[in-house]
């Protein structure tokens, strides 16, 4: 076991070292630089230009920029942020908690209400549950999710019921410890329920069709045959089995967790990691857009990872190496 | 075998509705020019933000009501009692080129001397809704049908290769697709994005779109096709194919591709709406579909202005609706197919 | 309304500390200095927090780093400099220098520093301030903007300290602009930052990381200083308690207790905040106004109209005559003559319904543009500029004396037969800029003129504009306002700027030449009316021989809460300027 894990943690090492190199191609192919809202400027002179370019080796080819940055990286330094002037890995950990935040709840709001809601819809195929979960999953599958966004800011507007944006409200500093955990739950609110809701319709739809399969195997009915009721035969038996294909998607949850509400963040004004990856992205500024893929990249490679073991410890039929 | 499935299909109401609607959907788009009572990028000035016209019957006729002007810093207009214009039918109006190749100027209505009509309300600058819904159908819908036209080529081809292969070409392919699946899909999006958009003309922005999310998408398709064709290549047929000294190619593209074809098929119908909403993000942070040109992404991108919701200018929100119904469609056709494909069968999630 | 009120009273039931009253913070008592400035501002009632917001982020608390708007204002707000420039008189008036002299030869300036002034921190500020300041800016370890902008010709300014409290500041040539530009440069406190600027990290000094961990350390001379920083979320400032101004009756400015600036992601979300009560003041795009207007009675908040503002938008056609590295043109050379002839610019700009554009994308609240600079230019703008109304018939007319022809197909053509069409390109982000766009391209369809429209990123499109010069026409914007001496970079033939056909080494057409001399007289004399004379010369020329066609100019709104007083909106710049004199009598928003 011990050996399949750092095997996996060493594929880790050529994989981000391509996915950095492939992104920087990427990033220098893209026409202009950091510096060209700065050209754009009427009043600035082409001598300060050239001198900012040379202070952050713009004017070497990309190829040595990428060596350079290795270079650094190897030794735990992962560069500075151009914008802000502070060190790319203590720009990410400042923002991370509250994406991380609200990645947590809304993946606890996809579990809370889809395991329920698919052992109910699975147990009567056809009946009133599961038609109308079947027919809301089918709706929030196919909401664009930056539009769902939208409709929310407005009806936050237009009612006032929801702050708008924002994790925290303006006098949140002279609040009490209590006050201030009830202020971020009220702003967790909107943005939980927009980016939870595709999770919960996703979930459902699996956990649903897994319940059925495992309901028509030969140890429900011998349940059932034994006098179980049918409340125990659901919740204690099939629920068990059929959530374990769903702990392979624990990966995809966990890879997603820095980067999956980027749409989101940016339409609501969530002050987490998206608006700062994103804003790097457009802005080309190179560090925190490579720090951010080397965190993304291996959050998705350790996180199927944990999938993999997950399923390992709980499906003893699952065996490792070779 | 493709019999099969429309005939199962047709017991399955939900389907058929699914498959009649993006019928429609689909004929829409390619008959936009001809439905359209204008093209997408005429302009009216003095009727920006115009509501939906209303149409009236009047003298055994179908007629357009006039609207005046009453507030421009709100844009609000009035209708003018008892003024409305008849529609004309089959008539002359701005010529186009049917299917891209046929010249035609029959529309199925305009409205004479320039009266406006705005089915579904103008945008900004005056621009009639319903016709740019129309043409912006054709790059919406189209983007997910050659998207995954593309992405079922490249994943049928190296999956099927991968399977049947095996050995050194198998785990290139299955390392190249984890690296794909490993860089966070978004943050490669928009480098993708950055990176080609200045080798692409800005009409051709279309294209790009298509290369980006295809070339995000196969992975996904390669790594199914080629589990089945591991578990196909074991089979008594294939073993008897090559028993009697067919050439590895010919199992390949004879026997062993054409059997992925029901899965294939699903799986590319689920994963449509994919493409679909994957434009509609591109567009909506401003890297998708560039003006004149008009799709759904572009349009409900546009309508991201606050003033569009305060001043309830809704009818710019159709295009959102356009493309929820869409999806809605393709998902339950998708599950309809899967479910007379193989009712067990199961896609990797999401 | 009534869900909140639940939630709240659900909260509040939970966490019965939750309503309890705020420690009252007291702002300490500190003598004013000697060298007080007294406002003559209205009196007013100490107390309240302003609340604002920004789209996007400081990216720094340095001056020598700052790039970007957004960053200078907030330095503006706690360091302080020599002289002011009032945006409504557009005059320039005392800062931390209570006076100064001009010697006769026009190049030496001597700044007399007021006396008693400390830094937030209670260390005094003194004339080794300043030049550690310019010692900063000038050394070359330290790359920055103001460097640029303190010099002339590549010459930097001297300054010596000739006591404690003053210091004598000497130009190499006559610069015009010296008292505006000496205007921006925010004093460093030399007894904080001199070891950053001997070990050479003065450039990651005063960072985004420090105004979190300790706001503090961020010494002040404005009227406020850092109290915390939020990113994301928000910057709060408190009042400096050793400001240097107070009011007539002795009480030390500001009056505000807290300035609260909430930064969210983009225009809208500022829009947003205001319209719903949130935030105190709001700079409004004419497109919003009606809507935000219905809402003023509920939260108590009133919109004004500013005038035009000073934001230019403008179409023009490359001119350059050069070839690229493969000998291929840059422009093709039928479409250089159409381009270079300033009847076939004339009929363009003659062709375009600007009022149109006002009444359809502005909603009727902004004014066509003649020139380069707008009203809100009060200074410097020249109102009698030549015009091009809305007019096809003399479009036409102009055409046909340039030997264009419109052919049966109603398509236009040139003497050689050639079909007028070229490509537009502008930048995608801007909504309002694409709407423009394809009302232009409407518009030119009417002269029989084909125009394709290309929306490019914003660094393609720079990248085309000053290096690469393979395009055929752009739309861009230029915010204009502030003294002449900022638009050299467009005028001048020599210039970045000078999109049409930049950096020539010598002028291509005569008229050029006439800008070029132009804006070097005006720069060096500090007569007003001289330089006033030479510039609205250059605003002629530009109007007459239009490399730049100009489009239209929106009108500035500002939304601003009922229960602030001294309010003074100016025509450019920022809304609370003078932010140390507002105050309320109602102190909950």
């Amino acid at each position: 076991m011990t050996a399949f894990i750092l095997r996996r943690l060493a594929a880790l090492l050529p994989m981000l070292l391509a996915v950095t190199l492939l992104v920087f191609a990427l990033m220098s192919l893209a026409p202009g630089d950091f510096l060209t809202p700065v050209k754009a400027q009427r009043d600035i002179n082409p001598a300060l230009i050239a001198e900012l370019q040379k202070s952050f080796g713009l004017d070497r080819p990309w190829y040595e920029q990428y060596a350079l940055w290795l270079g650094n990286v190897l030794h735990l330094d992962f560069g500075y942020s151009w914008t802000y002037k502070v060190p790319v890995a203590q720009l990410i950990a400042q923002r991370a908690p509250a994406t991380i935040l609200l990645s947590l709840t809304s993946l606890l709001l996809a579990w809370t209400l889809a395991i329920p809601l698919a052992v109910l819809a699975a147990a009567r195929p056809g009946g009133w549950i599961d038609r109308l979960t079947s027919a809301a999953a089918y709706f929030a599958l196919a909401i664009p999710e930056f539009f769902l966004a939208l409709l929310a800011v407005w009806m936050a507007a237009r009612t006032g019921w929801f702050p708008i944006g924002g994790l925290t409200s303006l006098d949140h500093d002279f609040l009490s410890p209590s006050s201030k955990f009830f202020d971020i739950a009220y702003h967790l609110i909107l943005p939980t329920l927009v980016l939870g809701l595709g999770g919960v319709a996703g979930t459902l739809r699996v956990l649903r069709a897994n319940v059925l399969d495992v309901l028509q195997s030969e140890y429900v009915t011998a349940a059932r045959a034994k006098g179980l009721s049918e409340k125990v035969v659901l919740f204690r038996h099939v629920l068990r089995n059929a959530l374990n294909p769903l702990l392979s998607t624990i990966g995809y949850a966990f890879a997603g967790l820095l980067s999956g509400s980027l749409l989101v963040e940016n339409v609501m004004n969530y002050p987490g990691l998206g608006r700062l990856v994103y804003e790097a992205f457009i802005r080309e500024d190179q560090f925190v857009v490579l720090g951010s893929v080397v965190v993304g990249c291996s959050l998705l490679i350790v996180g199927n990872l944990i999938s993999d073991l997950a399923l390992a410890w709980s499906d003893p039929r699952v065996r490792y190496g070779r | 075998m493709v019999a099969d499935i429309f005939r199962s299909l047709l017991r399955r109401p939900a389907g058929l509705i699914s498959a009649a609607l993006l019928g429609l959907l689909y004929a829409m788009a390619l008959f936009a020019p001809f439905l359209s009572p204008t093209t997408p990028s005429a302009q009216n000035l003095d009727r920006t933000y115009h509501p939906p016209t209303a149409l009236v019957w009047q003298d055994g006729h179908l007629c357009v009501q006039l609207y005046q002007l009453v507030d421009p810093s709100t844009a609000a207009y009035q209708p003018l009692p008892d003024r409305s214009v008849p529609l004309r039918w089959f008539s002359e109006g701005p010529s186009y080129k049917l299917f891209g190749l046929i010249p035609a100027n029959r529309h199925l209505f305009t409205v004479p001397d320039s009266h406006p009509i705005y089915l579904l309300g103008s945008d900004a600058t005056g621009r009639d809704v319903y016709t740019r819904l129309l043409y912006g159908a054709g790059i919406s819908l189209s983007i997910g049908l050659i998207g995954v036209f593309l992405t079922s080529l490249l994943g049928l081809t190296i999956g099927g290769l991968a399977g049947y292969l095996g050995g050194w070409p198998d785990s290139l392919a299955m390392r190249l697709t984890e690296f794909l699946m490993a860089v966070p899909g978004l943050y490669l999006l928009l480098a993708l994005r950055a990176a080609l958009s200045s080798r692409f003309p800005s009409d051709a922005t279309f294209l790009l779109i298509v290369v980006i999310l295809s070339a995000l998408g196969w992975a996904g398709t390669a790594r199914v096709v080629r589990g089945l064709v591991l578990s196909l290549r074991e089979r008594p047929f294939i073993l008897a194919a090559s028993i009697i000294g067919q050439r590895p190619w010919t199992i390949l593209f004879r026997h062993l591709l054409p059997n992925t074809f029901s899965y294939l098929i699903v799986a590319a119908t689920l994963s449509v709406p994919g493409y679909i909403l994957g434009e509609a993000a591109l567009s909506f942070l401003g890297l998708g579909i560039q003006e004149p040109a008009s799709s759904w992404g572009l349009m409900l991108g546009q309508a991201q202005d606050i003033k569009i919701f305060m001043l309830n200018f809704w009818w710019l929100l159709t295009p959102g609706a356009a493309i929820i119904l869409t999806v809605i469609a393709f998902n339950l056709l998708g599950d309809a197919l899967r479910d007379a494909v193989d009712p067990r069968f199961r896609l990797p999630g999401k | 309304m009534h869900f909140r009120t639940l939630l709240l009273l659900a909260l509040v039931a939970v966490t019965p500390q939750a309503c309890a009253p705020k420690a009252k913070e007291v702002r300490p008592n500190h003598p004013l200095p000697r060298g007080l400035d007294t406002s003559r501002a209205e009196p007013g009632r100490r107390g309240g927090v302003f609340i604002d917001s920004t789209p996007g982020e400081p990216s720094t608390f340095n001056p020598l780093v700052s790039e970007d708007a957004t960053s200078s204002g907030f330095i503006g707000l706690f360091l302080d400099s020599l002289v002011h420039n009032n945006p409504v008189t557009q005059e320039v008036e005392p800062g931390l220098a209570s006076r100064w002299q001009i010697a006769p030869d026009n190049k030496t300036f001597t700044f007399h520093l007021r006396p008693g002034v400390l830094w937030s921190d209670g260390h005094p500020f003194t004339a080794d301030d300043v030049v550690f300041t310019f010692q900063a800016i000038y050394d070359p370890r330290f790359p920055n903007r103001a460097a640029f902008d303190l010099s002339v010709d590549g010459k930097k300014f001297t300054i010596e300290k000739i006591d404690e409290l003053t210091v004598r500041l000497t130009t190499p040539e006559i610069y015009a602009p010296f008292l505006e530009t000496v205007g921006g440069v925010g004093l460093l406190p030399k007894h904080e930052l001199e070891p950053a600027f001997r070990d050479g990290s003065l450039l990651k000094a005063w960072n985004v990381s420090l105004a979190q961990k300790e706001p503090r350390r961020l010494l002040a001379t404005g009227a406020f200083r850092l109290r915390s920083y939020q990113p994301a979320e928000r910057i709060v400032f408190e009042a400096n308690p050793h400001y240097w101004r107070a009011d007539a009756q002795g009480v030390r400015l500001p009056y505000v207790d807290y300035l609260v600036t909430k930064l969210v992601k983009d225009a809208n979300a500022s829009t947003l905040a205001f319209a719903t009560g949130q935030t105190d003041a709001e700079g409004l795009s004419p497109d919003n106004v009606a809507w935000i207007d219905r809402y003023a009675s509920r939260y108590g908040f009133s919109v004004f109209n500013r005038g035009p503002s000073p934001n230019t938008g403008f179409i023009w056609f490359n001119q350059n005559p050069g070839r690229d590295t493969s000998g291929k043109p840059f422009v093709a050379p039928h479409k250089l003559t159409w381009f270079t002839d300033r009847r076939f610019r004339q009929a363009i700009s003659h062709g375009i319904d600007r009022e149109g554009l006002v009444r359809g994308v502005l909603f009727g609240r902004g004014q066509p543009l003649w020139g380069p600079e707008t009203p809100a230019n009060k200074k410097w703008y020249n109102p009698n500029v030549t015009q091009y109304p809305y007019n096809p018939a003399r479009s036409k007319e102009l055409l046909a004396q340039a030997g264009f022809q419109l052919g049966p197909d109603r398509k236009l053509r040139d003497r050689l037969g050639n079909v007028v069409e070229f490509t537009l390109n502008t930048n995608q982000e801007n909504q309002l800029r694409a709407n423009m766009a394809t009302a232009f391209k409407e518009n030119m369809r009417d002269l029989g003129i084909t125009v394709n429209l290309s929306f490019l990123d914003f660094g393609t499109l720079v990248g085309k504009i000053q290096d690469s010069y393979d395009y055929e026409a752009g739309m861009l914007g230029l915010t204009g306002g502030g003294d002449p001496a900022g638009g050299i970079s467009v005028f001048s033939s020599k210039g970045r700027l000078h999109q049409w056909y930049p950096n020539q080494k010598t002028p291509a057409t005569p008229w050029e030449a006439r800008i070029d001399q132009l804006m070097s007289d005006q720069l060096h004399t500090l007569d007003y009316p001289t330089r006033k004379k030479y510039f609205d010369e250059v605003q002629k020329i530009m109007s007459d021989e239009t490399p730049y066609i100009y489009l239209v100019t929106a009108n500035a709104y500002v939304g601003l809460k009922d229960r602030w007083k001294n309010i003074r909106i100016p025509p450019l710049g920022s809304l609370i300027w003078n932010l140390d004199e507002l105050w309320t009598p109602l102190l909950t928003p």
